[in-house]
């Protein structure tokens, strides 16, 4: 996957690159517009992380101009505004999204993987996961550890589904909240980690291999391994 | 907007103020009529009593002169009929014979001599004799039978007879009617055109008044590019709308500039928040020890609550200067605490604490789902760091007045006394509190910035209670909302 980054911060630039290219992104980086105008034209690439507040334009520009000249790759905007333009609202509705600064790597990496599938033909939806010996059944709303029948609340399931889904990928709180619970909150109280320290004690019990792993100021993974 | 429903037009100011000029003009013309009319009616008068005195003065001198022989009778009647035919203000009579004009000459001893007149002598005969009239000045005699008195000039002449003329007051008080009647059916006219075109001046004019109070109201609610309609017209009407833009210029340069100011502060802080953090986590994903993790992962907490304080702060701030940005959107209070309380109450349960909800039901109002997220969150948030174990936190949910009204209160200690007077303010925050202080700031920031009311009691027996309301949906509200103006606005200031 090839990915172009166009950020001017030095810091932010090296610690996203490097990050990127640990998560196998061929990323290539562009300090201004006019680098990234010129990058776009030479390469293909399969997606872009544009920062809006750049030295030389504004970010926003930089899209649009990029969308004229036929670079199609879907866009993760990163913002450090403190609301969200209208025009970003107007991007995110043509398929692209934003991301407010500061941000877990585990929220920039699944909004990558996000835009990367919308991107891609949908395959037929699934009503089975799998994952390891845990298997979901997403019409009838049934969780099994090992063939044993998990007594799930409606809640619970769709916690899990998310963890399933992200299975082997660090998902923070706040995609947690986000995602299962549909707000965008950052509570100071222990809120998510009790409904979590709740789901592993009815998927991992006592024997089983645990499945559920915290990574402590991160988030949570469900292994796949 | 009810009260206008009742007569909009009895109720409207044009109706008041147009009422009153109307009324004095109707009165100072009815006024200039009546010392007109006085004065028309004395002219008449004057001059039927000059006519009076002119001919009573011609018909004593022929009476005087005429032998008194068997001609006497007709000489006499017919200068008196002649006399009769030049009455002044005469109009068309309905009969053939003069009855508007009568001649009567009596004796010494009172008795009838000669009558020339309409009708039957005895009645006038009878009515001058009870009436005391004075020769040489007319006197108004009423003879039975007839609605109007007679005018009567009286003359003595030398043979000790008397003569009377007598004139009928009819034509005169004919053309005094009519010229009544002229006068009302024109002054109702005039009242009324004058009332009408106040009316509609004023109207006209107050309907720019209206459209400004409107604009300006819509205005009070975040849509700060509108402004009031100006006209041309350099009144007092057109100087107040010009007068409010200018004002309203000003309050959304203030507004831009808070904007400004807090993105701008925003921007430079999270850029390098978002570099230490990143830093933070790559040396995470490298520690491999816990005890080189620990700290690393103490620090991203802490920087997560900086930029939770940072954000918090922005809007308290913003809210203060009534400049919070709000997209707002139809949701249900009722369906959105069910979510929250099902994902705080195992938290709560862990801390011994018992969460319960009454509710009556949906409940829709428009507001900024994320900021009324966070909102209660920030309440809940609240309750779990102050209650101590075996406490409930009761949740109830309730419309009155046309506002829905949610009261948050438990059975724990209660507001410490030191901080209760200032609890919305910021950084305030009881001694044990491990919170940054901004909590329950950033609640009274969004209800406020929603047009509600927030206030935080101690309950009669015991226990904290706060309760704010937040303005219902409403067909109208939901037209108001339409406005992208808080987009226009954010466009400018960003």
């Amino acid at each position: 996957m090839r990915l172009l980054l166009v950020e001017d911060e030095h810091d932010i630039q090296a610690f996203l690159r490097h990050s990127l290219a640990e998560a196998g992104y061929q990323v290539d980086v562009a300090a201004d517009g006019k680098t990234a105008e010129k990058l776009a034209l030479e390469a293909t690439y399969d997606i872009l992380v544009v920062d809006l507040g750049l030295p030389d334009q504004d970010g926003i520009s930089l899209i649009l101009r990029l969308r004229q000249i036929g670079v199609s790759a879907p866009v993760l905007i990163l913002s450090a505004r403190r609301s969200v333009d209208d025009r970003v609202r107007g991007l995110e509705q043509g398929g692209d999204d934003y991301l407010t600064k500061p941000f877990a790597l585990a929220e920039l990496l699944a909004r990558l993987r996000n835009l990367l599938k919308r991107n891609t033909p949908a395959s037929a939806e699934a009503t089975r996961l799998r994952v390891l010996d845990l298997e979901l059944d997403l019409l009838r709303r049934e969780a099994r550890r090992s063939g044993q029948l998990l007594q799930l609340t409606p809640q619970e399931f769709v916690l899990l589904e998310y963890l399933v889904r992200n299975a082997g990928r660090v998902v923070t709180r706040s995609m947690i909240l986000d995602k299962v619970w549909g707000m965008r909150i950052q509570p100071d109280t222990n809120v998510v980690d009790v409904h979590i320290y709740r789901l592993r004690g009815k998927v991992d019990g006592k024997s089983q291999q645990p499945l559920i792993r915290t990574l402590r100021g991160v988030g949570y993974v469900l292994k796949d391994r | 907007m009810s009260s206008r429903t009742a007569n909009p037009v009895v109720r409207s100011a044009a109706w008041r103020i147009s009422l009153w000029p109307t009324l004095a003009f109707a009165c100072g013309t009815l006024l200039v009529f009546l010392f007109l009319h006085r004065f028309v009616a004395s002219d008449i008068q004057r001059r039927s009593d000059a006519w009076l005195a002119g001919e009573v003065e011609v018909l004593g001198d022929v009476a005087e002169h005429t032998p008194k022989n068997a001609l006497y009778d007709r000489v006499v009647g017919e200068v008196a009929e002649l006399a009769g035919k030049e009455v002044p203000n005469r109009f068309m009579s309905d009969s053939r014979s003069n009855d508007s004009v009568f001649f009567l000459q009596t004796g010494a001893d009172g008795s009838l001599r000669l009558w020339v007149g309409a009708g039957d002598s005895a009645p006038y005969l009878q009515a001058i004799q009870q009436g005391h009239i004075l020769p040489d000045h007319p006197t108004d005699v009423h003879v039975p039978g007839y609605g109007v008195p007679f005018r009567v000039a009286s003359m003595r002449i030398e043979d000790g007879s008397l003569i009377y003329l007598g004139l009928s007051e009819r034509d005169q008080l004919r053309v005094l009617r009519h010229l009544r009647y002229r006068f009302i059916l024109l002054w109702l006219l005039l009242v009324l055109l004058g009332f009408l075109i106040v009316f509609y001046t004023t109207r006209r004019m107050l309907s720019h008044v209206r459209q400004i109070t409107e604009a300006a109201s819509r205005i009070g609610h975040s849509d700060l590019d509108a402004r009031v309609p100006t006209s041309d017209r350099n009144d007092e009407v057109g100087h107040l709308a010009r007068t409010l833009n200018r004002m309203l210029d000003r309050i959304q340069s203030s507004v831009h500039q808070l904007h400004t100011i807090t993105d701008s502060l925003a921007h430079d802080l999270r850029s390098p928040l978002t570099a230490i953090r990143g830093k933070l986590e790559m040396s995470l994903s490298a520690a491999t020890h816990g005890e080189q993790a620990e700290p690393i992962v103490a620090a991203i907490e802490e920087l997560d609550r900086l930029t939770e304080f940072l954000n918090t702060s922005l809007d308290v701030a913003e809210a203060r200067a009534d400049a919070l940005r709000l997209s707002r959107s139809e949701l249900d209070l009722d369906e959105l605490l069910r979510a929250m309380i099902d994902l705080y109450e195992p938290s709560m349960f862990e801390r011994g604490l018992r969460v319960q909800l009454h509710s009556t039901g949906t409940l829709r109002i428009r507001a900024d789902e994320a900021l009324i997220h966070r909102m209660v969150a920030n309440l809940f948030d609240n309750e779990m760091k102050h209650l101590p174990a075996s406490c409930t936190v009761t949740v109830s949910l309730r419309t009155a007045n046309d506002e829905a009204v949610l009261t948050v209160e438990d059975d724990g200690p209660g507001f410490a006394p030191e901080v209760r007077e200032h609890l919305f303010e910021r950084r305030v925050k009881g001694r044990e509190s491990s919170g940054h202080g901004l909590g329950l700031a950033f609640v009274d920031a969004v209800v406020r910035a929603h047009g509600g009311t927030v206030s935080a009691t101690n309950r009669e027996n015991g226990g904290a209670r706060i309760e704010l309301t937040l303005p219902l949906s409403t067909p109208s509200s939901e037209a108001a909302a339409q406005e992208p103006a808080l987009a226009r606005v954010r466009h400018n200031g960003a």
